[in-house]
């Protein structure tokens, strides 16, 4: 799967640690998203979702 | 570097405390076979004479009471090494290092199955005893510790 997070983030200047420690999660678990080797679970999806107030389907794509 | 001591979770350093100490138990049910590599053999030389000479299973002097309490003592690091992997998992937050974790031990119980594999066929081949069963907790921290680092390094 897809996503943009590396993008938004950026446009947000906040480190791969600060939008981990904004999600609750290790700055490894970031990182394993951005780069689309690890995808998120459904609530940690719509963690990102309220965080960024997109929508999931923005965020992520096949 | 990731996921070094002073970034660990309280809960992640806490099940690391936890572990050790099951290690420790390991090192010590091992005691109950001398023949296996110790810790404690190797910092008191005087203490593997003492348990050979006076736990020497074929010797006949054990009592099936000891016997069966040292079988007993042996199970109590497998159980707690479970207890401790089970709250953990139940209480860490962070699904991707969960997923580690879990990825960490079925590596250690394949390493551990392989090495069991491996000590049966050379035991059947050499006819020759090998206490590798003894030794399953010992290959199985040792594995599933390197594991855990190995897959975390390929997420980098």
């Amino acid at each position: 799967m897809k996503n943009c997070l590396r993008t938004l983030r950026a446009e947000r200047s906040w480190s791969q640690a600060d939008l981990a420690e904004k999600l609750g999660v290790s700055r490894q678990t970031v990182n394993a998203i951005e780069t689309g080797r690890f995808d998120p679970s459904l609530p940690l999806a719509f963690k990102l979702s309220k965080l960024f107030a997109l929508p999931i389907e923005t965020i992520f794509s096949d | 570097m990731p996921l070094c001591n002073k970034n660990l979770t309280p809960l992640q350093r806490r099940s690391m405390r936890l572990i050790g100490g099951v290690l420790l138990l390991t090192v010590l049910t091992n005691l109950s076979t001398p023949n296996l590599p110790n810790l404690f053999f190797d910092m008191f030389p005087g203490l593997a004479h003492f348990v050979s000479s006076h736990l020497d299973a074929h010797s006949g002097h054990y009592s099936v009471l000891l016997v069966g309490l040292l079988a007993a003592l042996s199970v109590l690091p497998a159980l707690l090494a479970v207890w401790v992997a089970a709250r953990y998992l139940k209480a860490e937050p962070d699904e991707f290092i969960r997923s580690l974790v879990v990825r960490a031990l079925l590596w250690g119980f394949a390493v551990t199955m392989v090495g069991d594999a491996i000590a049966g066929v050379l035991m059947a081949s050499y006819s020759r005893p090998f206490p590798i069963s003894l030794l399953n907790a010992d290959l199985f921290f040792a594995s599933t510790g390197i594991a855990f680092r190995l897959v975390l390094r390929s997420y980098r």
